[in-house]
């Protein structure tokens, strides 16, 4: 089974680039979301196993939007998306159960290594149940 | 196709307009009340995008502009700074600075250094004093100064592209009046001008198109909220996959269809899809896969529904229709699945056990069907027993312009839309055969009934067709292969012409009673040509089979 993945970014240039990569890399790109109630909304109806998560977004924080996915699913994995100067967040984010970071701009190899190594966690951890 | 590098920097450059456009605005708000938390925010979530797309761009110094800006708006968000005195005219010749980096960037020249702004963000971050230039400290040289950019980005109503287009179907009508005019006077100016006159209203009628078309994505991402409450309400566990957000079409075609997709998807949850246990007890997972893709396909677009439930059982169907005096129970057991499944598009036609609170309100599949034939396109089920369904929505791009077969009958212009054309085959009499009472044909291993197309159209208004027999066959016989609802119908007439893009025009009254031809259009001659309307041709042909 392909990963499912879901992008939240206000940005749609960041959204077209993280979406091709991800495509191209064999992983199937289940939405896109461009703001934290369409986030909330769009991780409820696809259940994806990882959702990359931009930390800065027009209607509330990426912080909020991970609390919020985290209360509904807590097995989804979630990678943090940041430009550099937002360390502070991305600590927060790490703290309040994001699996990863990734920070902007990314590299194709940066991004599909962290997404990689991040579903790779929650590969061990749902075979527990 | 443009390369990826390309659509990346489109995509840049018009999000950053916008990002200019929205600080600018911000700034100005900020100025006026430097508490204003929300104009706050958008600036600093602005610059962190343009930052973040900026570096990814490897236009660094934009990144290293818009990162000292959100450097200062995040320390006047967490009240270390205000927004006030000295720091007020840097922000503002940021912006001023950011804007013409971005139209530079856009205009592929280099970006002015900007070391100076740089150094002050920096101070500025350090809490020490910028030093201003002399025109950064009036603000009345400043205002005088600044050019006034607005967005490269328009919106139109769409009425008035419907306006636009209309116009330009005019235009092409009387563009190939002109054409043909200029060939009769032979004229080497004038045919010169024609021929231009011809490609500029080509490129015309291309750009109007192109201005209409959106990304499917946008009726498409409208979904996942749907599938949820319906799936919430029919107690099934379902999860959507969405493809192909990125097709273009035109605007008012997503329009058309936004019923129907939502009538394929709420019946899919509702009727294809099965409960978790019934799931399960099938060897199924319990969740089910619903998919919503979109794909181009030669001039088309392909729109599928594809649920992996339980299927559509042919056998039922067969019974029903057959319940339903639809077809005859002789005549149905000769059926394929193909055509069987055709029977579940016609009015009324419901396969539904039980009412349900979502899907079963009473319309049926022929609502989708009206409105994929009301655009000229196709609708098409596939399915597996047991396995799923398919549902495939063949549509134009764009609405305007159609290709089209020209064909001449009684020695008068008929067009028919390449859209239900399947192909187009020359038959002898002795490669056709007579079977009760209808001509068949085969063709690619497949039987198709053959109608001469002059009786089919002069038919009695009630009864049915006269027998068909090969001895009114004269020689080869030009024969066009119609495809509606997965019935495929050979149409005999007296010579092919060719193929040409149309415009459609509906048809004056009392011609519109006629429901057999979809409109007209005129020819370059100067002649009115009928549009043959493939899904009533074919009723009637049903209704009137011997």
């Amino acid at each position: 089974m392909k990963n499912r993945i879901l992008i939240v970014d206000d940005s749609f240039y960041m959204r077209t680039m993280l979406k091709n990569m991800l495509t191209d890399a064999g992983y199937e790109v289940v939405g896109e979301a461009a703001n934290g109630q369409q986030a909330l909304e769009m991780a409820a109806a696809t259940k994806p196993d990882l959702i990359t998560l931009d930390v800065i977004l027009p209607d509330n924080t990426g912080l909020d939007v991970l609390k919020g996915i985290r209360q509904e699913q807590p097995d989804v994995k979630v990678v943090m998306c940041s430009a550099v100067g937002q360390e502070i967040i991305v600590n927060e984010a790490l703290e309040s159960g994001a699996t990863a970071y990734i920070v902007k701009p990314f590299s194709e190899e940066k991004v599909l290594e962290i997404v990689g190594s991040a579903l790779q966690v929650a590969d061990s951890g749902s075979t527990e149940d | 196709m443009k390369s990826r590098e390309q659509e990346y920097r489109e995509i840049f450059m018009a999000e950053a307009l916008e990002y200019y456009d929205a600080m600018s605005r911000h700034i100005s708000e900020l100025e006026k009340d430097p508490t204003d938390e929300q104009a706050l925010n958008e600036l600093f979530r602005v610059m962190h995008n343009l930052k973040a797309n900026g570096r990814a761009m490897g236009y660094a110094d934009i990144g290293e502009v818009a990162h000292g800006m959100e450097t200062i708006f995040g320390l006047i968000r967490s009240k270390e700074r205000t927004f006030s005195g000295s720091l007020v005219p840097v922000m503002f010749s940021g912006i001023d600075t950011l804007g013409r980096m971005i139209r530079a960037v856009g205009d592929g020249e280099e970006t002015a250094d900007a070391s100076v702004l740089l150094a002050n963000l920096e101070r500025l971050v350090q809490g020490e004093e910028p030093i201003l230039e002399d025109d950064e400290q009036s603000a009345t040289d400043e205002d005088a100064t600044r050019k006034l950019e607005l967005s490269d980005l328009v919106y139109i109503q769409i009425k008035k592209l419907d306006h636009l287009l209309n116009l330009v179907g005019e235009l092409i009508i009387d563009r190939d009046r002109i054409l043909t005019l200029s060939q009769e006077i032979g004229n080497p100016a004038l045919q010169s001008t024609a021929a231009h006159l011809f490609r500029i209203t080509d490129d015309l009628q291309y750009s109007v198109m192109d201005a209409r078309l959106v990304n499917v994505g946008s009726l498409f991402n409208k979904f996942p909220r749907v599938v949820r409450d319906v799936a919430v309400a029919e107690r099934k566990d379902v999860e959507l996959v969405i493809v192909g957000q990125d097709i273009q079409i035109d605007r008012n075609i997503l329009q058309i269809i936004t019923d129907a997709l939502l009538h394929l998807v709420r019946n899919a949850i509702g009727h294809g899809l099965e409960t978790p246990d019934v799931r399960r007890q099938a060897g199924k997972p319990a969740q089910g896969h619903l998919t919503l893709s979109a794909q181009t396909e030669r001039d088309d677009v392909l729109i599928q529904v594809t649920d992996d439930g339980r299927g559509i059982d042919v056998e039922s169907v067969r019974k029903k229709a057959v319940e339903r005096g639809l077809v005859t129970a002789e005549a149905a057991r000769n059926l394929d699945a193909g055509a069987v499944r055709a029977f579940l598009f016609e009015p009324g036609f419901s396969m539904a056990k039980e009412v349900t609170d979502i899907s079963g309100r009473g319309v049926g599949l022929d609502v989708v069907k009206l409105a994929i034939d009301s655009l000229g396109g196709q609708l098409r089920v596939e399915s597996v027993l047991g396995q799923g369904t398919t549902f495939s929505l063949v549509l134009p791009t764009s609405i305007a312009v159609k290709g089209a077969l020209l064909f001449e009958l009684a020695s008068r212009s008929y067009a028919i839309p390449l859209m239900h054309t399947d192909s187009v085959v020359s038959l002898w009499p002795d490669e056709m055969h007579v079977v009760g009472g209808v001509l068949m044909a085969r063709i690619l291993n497949e039987n198709i009934p053959v109608i001469n197309l002059h009786d089919l159209l002069h038919s009695a208004e009630d009864g049915l067709l006269a027998a068909a027999s090969k001895s009114d066959l004269m020689g080869r016989q030009d024969i066009i292969i119609v495809n509606y609802n997965n019935r495929k119908l050979g149409l005999i007439v007296d010579r092919f012409l060719r193929q040409q893009d149309i415009v459609i025009k509906p048809m004056s009254k009392p011609l519109d009673q006629i429901d057999l031809f979809g409109g007209v259009t005129l020819l370059g001659s100067g002649q009115v040509c009928l549009v043959l309307d493939v899904p009533a041709l074919t009723r009637l042909f049903l209704a009137k089979r011997p």
